[in-house]
């Protein structure tokens, strides 16, 4: 049971600094870019009006967050809809790489959901300054009431904390469960039940909830 | 008393109150779930095998939160922590307070929804199926605070405490078990209230079910944003450095955060909840309104989690500053 908790990590020294990297997330990570470079050029090399079943798996995806970026956020231009949709294929795909044997989740790090989460919250801030102008910017987090300033303000940043650590924390708690009922029952019948429901269900709820998230943030900015 | 025996006392202990109040949640929603069931069944009885099924499939994902709770404490009897060093009896009783406290409001919003969907699927016959499928995602979602409690008991029981002083970190880690226990009832509870009120709507009305779906899933989501709080602090709490504080004050700070949050938590997670599962029914009224349902959900749930930001900054303070 040792395995809860520690993470493989390679350390580099770089002109007297130490950077740590988190060997697991970062090799996943690449291998989930890998697989959507791979889809994205099966799917597209031929296209066609009667299209293939990757092609129209492919149109399905990129529709159904089309229709659900422009009903959120009511623009003209699709400017928000790769940002959207690339976060989504992202985590997607991460939060259901431990099916596969022998690999993890790269969600399983709190770095990988807190840098999409940090990047999620600097996008929706310039997007309020971009439509509202600087001046309607700052004046939202007068209201309702002048001296909530620094309450709005520290609700702003738990919204960082609080989209980042929902997707850590179910995609942490489903693979430490897997772990210690695999422990319990000595890996009979029960672990690719298990592994099905965390990372394909319960995945896909939480890539899908991620990705809602950070567009209804950014659709509160620019309203 | 040697270090033996005082983990065993605490391993013991978190294994009674992580099973007693565990096992309290997930039976009342079962409960309800099987009386909903039978009202059901006085609607339309000739769909009585198909409501008893359901049923059935709505009270095993309930139990899921006692079963984490009976998992821990099989792990808490069984297994001998008392290699982790002295602190870990606070870390043993910490986690099944974490644990027994987390599968509460789980269980009773699990067995929310399962009613509100066996009722509606005798209200709408036809989409039994959908309604399943719908009632099985919210139910899934307000598991998510007991699957925190669990990541947080098994964090306390499994981490290694050899050479680090039985005070103040004992306090510290009783304090990560309440903050986390506490904080997931009301997240659970609320998020089981906006899943079965969406199942409630769904009956109502099945051609909003993509935006209904949308809704609940945002609203569950957003509501669990004060679990998360007590998620966070229950981290810092365990892996906080507390060298240096040994006096009774420093003690209990770490203690008072962690009630802090926990019992913060606990009022706007159930609100939260209330209010999406409001907004929920506002969509089967006006189905063409989603955009503007939202944006009034999302307000009205920031303004009730403000309590709850309240009781992060004290826990902070408690934490840090004092």
């Amino acid at each position: 049971m040792e395995e809860i908790g520690s993470v493989s990590q390679w350390i580099l020294n770089i002109a007297g600094y130490q950077v740590v990297l988190n060997k697991e997330t970062l090799i996943m990570t690449w291998i989930v870019m890998a697989f959507w470079v791979l889809f994205a050029l099966l799917a597209t090399r031929t296209t066609k009006l009667v299209p293939n079943p990757l092609q129209s798996a492919a149109e399905l995806l990129v529709g159904t967050w089309d229709d659900l970026v422009k009903d959120s956020l009511d623009l003209t231009d699709r400017s928000y809809f790769p940002f959207i949709c690339t976060i989504f294929l992202l985590f997607w795909i991460s939060d259901m790489l431990g099916v596969i044997p022998f690999l993890s989740e790269p969600t399983k790090d709190i770095n990988t959901t807190l840098s999409l989460g940090v990047l999620g919250f600097f996008v929706a801030h310039y997007s309020g300054i971009k439509f509202k102008g600087f001046k309607r910017y700052i004046k939202d987090y007068f209201e309702p009431i002048f001296f909530m300033m620094p309450l709005n303000i520290i609700g702003e940043l738990a919204r960082v904390i609080s989209i980042s650590f929902r997707l850590f924390g179910n995609m942490m708690g489903g693979s430490i469960i897997i772990l210690v009922v695999s422990y319990l029952i000595y890996s009979l019948v029960l672990p690719p039940l298990l592994y099905a429901f965390f990372g394909l269900f319960i995945g896909t709820i939480q890539a899908f909830v991620f990705t809602m998230l950070s567009l209804v943030y950014i659709s509160v900015q620019i309203k | 008393m040697d270090v033996e025996v005082i983990v065993k006392i605490g391993q013991y202990t978190g294994a009674g109150v992580c099973m007693g109040l565990g096992a309290i949640g997930a039976a009342m929603g079962e409960g309800l779930t099987g009386g909903w069931a039978n009202r059901s069944i006085s609607r339309r009885s000739e769909m009585a095998p198909s409501f008893t099924r359901n049923m059935l499939v709505a009270q095993a994902v309930a139990e899921t939160s006692a079963i984490f709770a009976l998992m821990v404490t099989v792990l808490l009897i069984f297994v001998d922590l008392s290699g982790n060093g002295i602190c870990a009896w606070a870390a043993a009783l910490g986690a099944g307070l974490s644990m027994g406290f987390g599968a509460f409001g789980s269980g009773i919003g699990a067995g929310y929804s399962g009613s509100e969907a066996i009722w509606g699927t005798s209200r709408q016959p036809a989409i039994g199926g959908q309604m399943t499928t719908t009632m099985l995602v919210g139910q899934a979602v307000c598991q998510t605070p007991a699957i925190f409690a669990l990541v947080i008991a098994f964090l306390l029981m499994f981490k290694d405490y050899s050479g680090i002083p039985a005070w103040p970190y004992s306090a510290a880690l009783l304090g990560a078990g309440l903050s986390m226990g506490l904080g997931a009832i009301g997240s659970g509870w609320g998020g089981g209230e906006t899943g079965g009120a969406a199942c409630k709507s769904f009956a109502r009305h099945p051609r909003t079910s993509a935006d209904m779906m949308t809704l609940m899933l945002v609203g569950q989501a957003v509501g669990q944003t004060p679990a998360i709080f007590a998620l966070l602090v229950s981290f810092m709490l365990i892996f906080g450095d507390y060298t240096g504080s040994i006096t009774l004050s420093g003690i209990v700070a770490p203690l008072a955060a962690g009630i802090c949050m926990g019992l913060g938590a606990l009022g706007p997670g159930y609100g939260n909840g209330l209010t999406s599962a409001r907004a929920c029914e506002a969509l089967t009224m006006q189905p063409d309104k989603s955009g503007l349902i939202m944006r009034t959900m999302l307000v009205g749930q920031a303004v009730a989690q403000s309590t709850s930001i309240y009781a992060l900054v004290i826990a902070f303070v408690l934490m840090f500053v004092v």
